[in-house]
């Protein structure tokens, strides 16, 4: 038997579609109506919801790395410079007493952006970042904000960003999930944060745990089966050969065709016909693209990989760049542990060395593979620090102002946008919501936030619901 | 109790094309003066006329912030932020305000200032009781909207059963009115499924099981060959056998109860930012279940659901299954990190609400909290008019404070009894809100003092003291000001703690003997209306709504609700009041959509102006009657309809019909539809002999305590179980893998029609899983030794798994495989059989009815 011989749709019969196919299979903008005028002949036949489908205008950006703080990491001590806290230190503030920031700012660069020194690695690519220093959210609590991060709403179960940006725009590479997250919590929304809610299944986040804490490669055995469907699950067989592997989904394949042929087949045989042979190159495709193995040791060295602290969080920052060049969509990666309500200096300093480096790495090695001009890079937590905490040694949680940074994928590099007031308590001046800057991410992914919707439940839901501001600012 | 149906209804007609707002609408005409009225007819409406109704009547292209000053009802009740007009109350009436513009930026007409005098006309008018002789009704929904669109909101009237030209094709009148359409649009019916088609198709649409190789083949020969006197395929005796054969199953529950489960969003933990389980959660989807199998009348289970509690029992064992029945209202998903107490029980409302109003009515009255529905005639007034309802109802959803108080909302189950004593008929509401529980430090007055000084300078720190209770404030007070404050008494550290983390309150009192086991459950609470809160923000609350119904389903006036008690039995009645035009219409839907694959409303739980219209709107009001003359039986309802030509059609092809209605909206043809999740690991574990078809004994989830589930939970998901699906764990953002892969409803939401995806992981899940690879093996053991005809096997894994024997091309295609696997890759006659099992479960067909 010939074992790859190629599908040929041309054979077939002409296919019918129940009324929800018919939705599912045509993309945005093109209605349905312009369906019900078409012939037998001329139907289409299935299409996978994850090909890729064109924006609402030309993107700036092809795809995603979310690098998540989780915790919310101190604006105040990394990226927002008020030079009046220090100034002010010790002395009372809306929170108890003011906190003096425990890093020292310098400018850097050519665009001169004001950094500290807890990030000297990221500093260097000063010029390459677009500072948003208005951020603000709802919620200062950490499941409700980080949910809100992921979603856009901390009350409602809503699709998360990286679901709605696989609907809009589909993805590049059919062998490899579209939505990618690594090391996502368990807790804090868990599988929410990366869940598609009422859209399609097809459209949520495939979670992957953390690497391990040694080696270089990633995942050996098939250790996928938990009952969750945690992880690229069920991707390796172990009971079979490749060989014998293939000999038995060409029975599969034979019999699916078989049914496919029949008369008033449902047109979704096809698309399961396709999802076999998708998963088949999948099982190769995935595993080498997550395998640190072949990189070279110059690269996992700049990672900080095997470096101790940098190691874990190298590692995800070097899978990021693999899975994005290899065509994924959208992926997040993530680091816990910036609830610093005690112990400032030390846990700042310790926390900003686990993410430095490898994030400096990420920005340099997309730049030299000339994938920072379309890859977004978004850096930021749930939320910033507070000033004062009553406490010499630490911060509280602040809703109301802090800072994330963007990178490449078209937003203006070496630019602070907006800014919080003198002690860095509140966002007075540019402020951006979270709502906005989901509208920022897919504004810059060629998708009109107002326009991404999707009907559930008698109404057009969005990402935004109904706020959200692009400012033109922030756009190269 | 008395029902007082007559006045839950008006009699002239429940199709109001406009709102009927409460209050103002029983009072029809107000007296106005003939001075009053030409001073109106002079000074006022001439302004309202040209400068207020291109933005705010209904002829306006948009109305603005959901006011209507063009009758005297839309004026007096306003719009998303309160009244415009209040009678002779300056202060009260918006309008006034916005036209002096008071506010920044909110004077009206927008950029334009009214000159004085005509502002003081509208003082004087408003003074002297703002006589208005605008009698009609207020109309949000704008007339494009035509009756077309709020065809569901009509009642249900007798249909004559149509007359199509063929007199010999219909096997009851359902079919009736399928042919006459199909005559209509020129279309022809294919012929009739196969037996062993039809069987399958029968099976899991009726117990979600696959028939075994016995029960088809005894089928096939029931209904013998086909006769050329007849032009049916399946003879009616044969089909009538199987089917009440079916319907009397207890498997018939854990099918028709899980579609039920999926709008009730059943889940067995709280879901959201702190996942804490519900471990009594299993009662009420064993009692769903029960329910089906009994056969119970649709509208006695939506009243037990909505007002179990408040009905009469007659024994224990009755009490407690209307107990359980409430905790449909109890668990829904829960934001347990939520700090205030009042947001935290309205979020609860608003999910009851939503889910209520979606599982029985087809509406989404929720789109109301903030605003007056766009696009349904559910104005803000009606949403907390039944907000109030629930608002006096408290929720046990049984999650204590464990685990260092993360969560911020403790609640308790309520106890089932052993014996029942029920209460006199004004029943105390029950106590155990966390404000009454004990608290373990006391606010004193000098710490309250202290807070109400730090309040004022500080607006936020006021506007959430005002909701805090007793524990709460003595927390923020140590927050803010320390504990080792000289105003109380040196507080020692569990003090602290408890007061950090809220406690759980004390379980409420049961009537009769608890029996020691838990439920989650409603019962009444402190019975009150509830305010509009205007954008649906805690903060500004609006005038206070009489507790009622939503007044588009024909509701008029304040519900006459019993004293002392929260108006869920009355919601209850008028819910399932034969007059309600859309619970009966909505449940025959589902039958329908359960049935076929696709509703004759393919928008299952929106029935409103966005849903899709009725394909066939006679058949449909046609099945709501006979579900209400059958006595609200879902059985009789199914029976009727499989028991029809229509539904034994075969899913063969046609292509003058295909071009003509390739959607199959008109039912031509049988849809091949995809099995759900439950019946794809049901029949892999049919198959492979393995299924255990005897229903567990409560949940895993049961032995979870109150702790947030994170890795702890996965060991109830790992856990070997060979039962039915219905009865795998579900925990809310971490669904058994079988499910979640295969589209199960998102059990956070209330899911009508689950989504049909088909992607890699799947296939994954088919090739790769431990579960499927273990029931491969299981399977092929079955047949390894049965026959050493490698052919007789293969029919019979053929049989098992797809319920119809092998062709011989598929045989000798088989037989090859299994030589070559065995032969050419080294492996032994057992794994390729296994190998081959696998490939059946795999194949498309087996995933699919045809």
């Amino acid at each position: 038997m010939n074992t790859n011989r190629p599908f040929d749709c041309r054979q077939l019969q002409p296919l019918a579609l129940t009324r929800r196919d018919m939705l599912k299979s045509v993309s945005a903008g093109f209605g349905y109506l312009a369906f019900a005028g078409l012939s037998a002949q001329a139907a289409p036949t299935y299409q996978s919801p994850s090909l890729p489908k064109a924006p609402h205008f030309p993107a700036r950006a092809k795809r995603v790395i979310f690098l998540a703080m989780q915790g919310g990491p101190s604006h105040l001590d990394t990226f927002d410079y008020k030079p009046k806290l220090t100034a002010d230190a010790g002395k009372a503030g809306d929170k108890g007493r003011l906190v003096a920031p425990v890093a020292v700012f310098k400018q850097r660069g050519q665009s001169g952006l004001w950094i500290s020194d807890a990030f000297p690695q990221v500093a260097q690519h000063a010029d390459e970042l677009c500072l948003l220093r208005g951020m603000h959210t709802d919620i200062p609590n950490h499941p409700q904000a980080f949910v809100q991060l992921h979603t856009g709403s901390a009350r409602f179960v809503r699709p998360s960003l990286g679901a709605w940006t696989l609907y809009g725009l589909g993805t590049e590479n059919q062998n490899l999930p579209g939505y990618m997250t690594i090391a996502a919590p368990i807790a804090l929304g868990g599988a929410q944060n990366y869940g598609s809610a009422f859209l399609p299944a097809s459209y949520q986040g495939t979670r992957m745990d953390a690497p391990p804490s040694t080696g270089p490669v990633v995942r050996k055995s098939n250790k996928t089966d938990t009952g969750t469907n945690q992880g690229i699950g069920n991707i390796r067989n172990t009971h079979l050969s490749a060989d014998a592997q293939r000999a038995q989904l060409d029975l599969v394949q034979s019999m699916n065709r078989d049914l496919l042929a029949t008369a008033g087949a449902n047109p979704e045989v096809e698309g399961i016909i396709e999802s076999y042979e998708l998963a088949f190159r999948m099982q190769t495709e995935a595993p080498k693209v997550l395998d640190l193995s072949k990189e070279s040791a110059a690269t996992l060295n700049a990672y900080g990989i095997g470096q101790g602290s940098t190691d874990n969080f190298g590692k995800q920052c070097l899978m990021a760049r693999r899975l994005a060049e290899a065509g994924v969509r959208f992926i997040e990666v993530c680091h816990q542990g910036w609830d610093h309500h005690s112990g400032l200096k030390g846990r700042i300093a310790s926390s900003c060395a686990a993410v430095d480096q490898p994030i400096a790495a990420l920005l340099a090695d997309l730049k030299q593979r000339d994938l920072l001009k379309d890859t977004l890079v978004i850096w930021g937590g749930e939320f910033g620090r507070t000033p004062g905490n009553g406490s010499a040694d630490g911060r509280g949680h602040n809703a109301k102002g802090y800072s994330m940074w963007l990178a490449g994928g078209g937003v203006k590099p070496g630019l602070s946008y907006g800014a919080t007031d003198d002690h860095g308590g509140k966002a007075v001046e540019d402020k951006t919501h979270v709502h906005d800057l989901h509208a920022i991410v897919l504004h810059l992914l060629g998708l009109d936030h107002e326009k991404l919707t999707y009907r559930y439940a008698g109404r057009d839901f969005r990402l935004t619901d109904v706020y959200g501001q692009v400012p033109k600012a922030i756009l190269a | 109790m008395p029902l007082h149906r007559a006045g839950l209804f008006a009699a002239r007609a429940v199709l109001l094309a406009a709102v009927a707002v409460a209050g103002a609408a029983d009072k029809p005409t107000e007296k106005i003066s003939p001075d009053q009225l030409a001073f109106f007819e002079k000074k006022i409406r001439p302004v309202l006329v040209t400068k207020c109704y291109q933005c705010h009547s209904a002829e306006a292209e948009k109305v603005k912030g959901g006011l209507l000053l063009d009758t005297r009802e839309g004026i007096r009740m306003g719009g998303a932020t309160g009244h415009a007009v209040e009678p002779r109350d300056l202060k009260g009436s918006l309008l006034i305000a916005a036209i002096r513009g008071e506010k920044k930026d909110q004077l009206m007409p927008p950029k334009e200032k009214l000159p004085p005098e005509v502002i003081a006309d509208f003082e004087k008018w408003v003074l002297m009781g703002a006589p208005d002789p605008r009698d009609g009704k207020r109309t949000m929904v704008s007339s494009q909207q035509s009756a077309e669109a709020k065809w569901a909101f009509q009642p249900v009237k007798p249909v004559a059963v149509p007359q199509p030209k063929d007199s010999q094709w219909s096997a009851s009148d359902v079919d009736r009115f399928v042919l006459k359409k199909l005559e209509e649009k020129q279309l022809k019916p294919v012929g009739d499924a196969d037996p062993a088609t039809l069987l399958r198709r029968l099976y899991f649409d009726l117990i979600g099981l696959p028939p075994t190789p016995e029960q088809v083949q005894t089928f096939v020969k029931d209904c013998g060959v086909p006769s050329p006197h007849s032009a049916f395929r399946t003879p009616h005796s044969a089909l009538e056998k199987v089917v009440d054969q079916l319907l009397a199953s207890s498997h018939f529950g854990e099918r028709w109860g899980r579609h039920w489960l999926d709008v009730a969003r059943y889940a067995e933990s709280t879901g959201k930012e702190r996942n804490f389980a519900y471990p009594e959660a299993w009662r009420y989807r064993d009692y769903v279940i029960a329910s089906f199998n009994a056969d119970k009348p649709y509208d006695r289970f939506l009243r037990e659901q909505v007002a179990g509690d408040l009905l009469p029992a007659k024994d224990a064992a009755q009490r407690n299954e209307l107990l359980i029945a409430t905790g449909f209202l109890a668990l829904g998903p829960k934001g347990l990190n939520e700090r205030s107490r009042d947001q935290f029980i309205m979020d609860t409302v608003d999910e009851q609400i939503d889910v209520t109003t979606r599982a029985a009515l087809g509406l989404t009255v929720s789109c109301a909290r903030c605003h007056d529905h766009k696009f349904d005639p559910i104005p803000q007034r009606d949403y907390y008019a039944v907000a109030g309802i629930f608002k006096s109802t408290e929720t046990h959803f049984g999650v204590g404070g464990g685990e260092k108080g993360k969560n911020r909302q403790p609640s308790t189950h309520v106890p089932l009894v052993k014996t029942y004593s029920p209460a006199p008929v004004a029943t105390t509401p029950a106590t155990s809100v966390a404000a009454e529980s004990p608290v373990a430090k006391k606010l004193t007055p000098e710490m309250e003092a202290k807070l109400k000084k730090f309040a004022e300078k500080n607006s936020k720190a006021a506007l959430r003291l005002k909701s805090m209770n007793e524990t709460e404030k003595v927390a923020a007070y140590e927050r803010f000001f320390g504990t080792g404050d000289a105003a109380s008494a040196k507080p020692a550290r569990p003090a602290k703690k408890a007061a950090k983390y809220p406690e759980t309150p004390a379980a409420p009192k049961t009537l009769g003997e608890p029996n020691g086991q838990l439920a989650m459950a409603v019962l009444d609470g402190k019975p009150a209306d509830c305010p509009i809160y205007i954008r649906g923000e805690l903060e500004e609350k609006g005038p206070v709504i009489p507790r009622g119904f939503a007044t588009v389903v024909g509701a008029t006036g304040p519900a006459k609700i019993a004293p002392g008690q929260s108006g869920r039995l009355e919601l209850a009645d008028w819910l399932t009041a034969p007059e309600n035009p859309l619970t009966a219409r909505v449940m025959a839907n589902r039958v329908w959509q359960h049935l076929f694959g696709e509703g004759i409303v393919s928008t299952p739980d929106n029935f409103g102006a966005t849903g899709e219209r009725p394909t066939h709107p006679e058949l449909l009001d046609f099945l709501a009657n006979r579900l209400v003359a059958n006595g609200w039986s879902v059985k009789q309802l199914i029976r009727e309809v499989v028991l029809s030509r229509t539904y034994r059609l075969s899913s063969a092809t046609d292509a003058k019909s295909f071009a003509a209605d390739p959607e199959n909206n008109f039912l031509w043809r049988s849809n091949q539809r995809r099995l759900d999740a439950e019946a794809i690991r049901d029949g892999i574990l049919a198959a492979s002999g393995q299924l255990d078809l005897k229903a567990p004994v409560g949940s895993p989830m049961s032995t979870l305590g109150d702790t947030d589930l994170s890795r702890g939970a996965r060991s109830v998901l790992k856990a070997d179980a060979r039962h039915r699906s219905v009865y795998l764990p579900i925990i809310r953002d971490m669904l058994p893998e079988a499910l979640d892969l295969f589209d199960f409803a998102e059990p956070s939401l209330v899911v009508a029609a689950r989504e049909v995806t088909t992607v890699p992981s799947q296939a994954l899940y088919m090739l790769n899983s431990q579960f499927v690879y273990e029931n491969a093996v299981a399977m092929a053991k079955r047949f390894q030794g049965t026959s050493a005809d490698p052919k007789e096997r293969i029919q019979a894994a053929y049989l098992t798994a797809l319920s119809r024997p092998a062709t011989a091309a598929e045989v000798a295609r088989a037989e090859g495989y299994l030589k070559t696997h065995a032969a050419e890759r080294g492996g032994s006659p057992e794994t390729a059989l296994t190998t081959f099992c696998q490939a059946l479960f795999a194949s498309a067909e087996f995933r699919y009815i045809k």
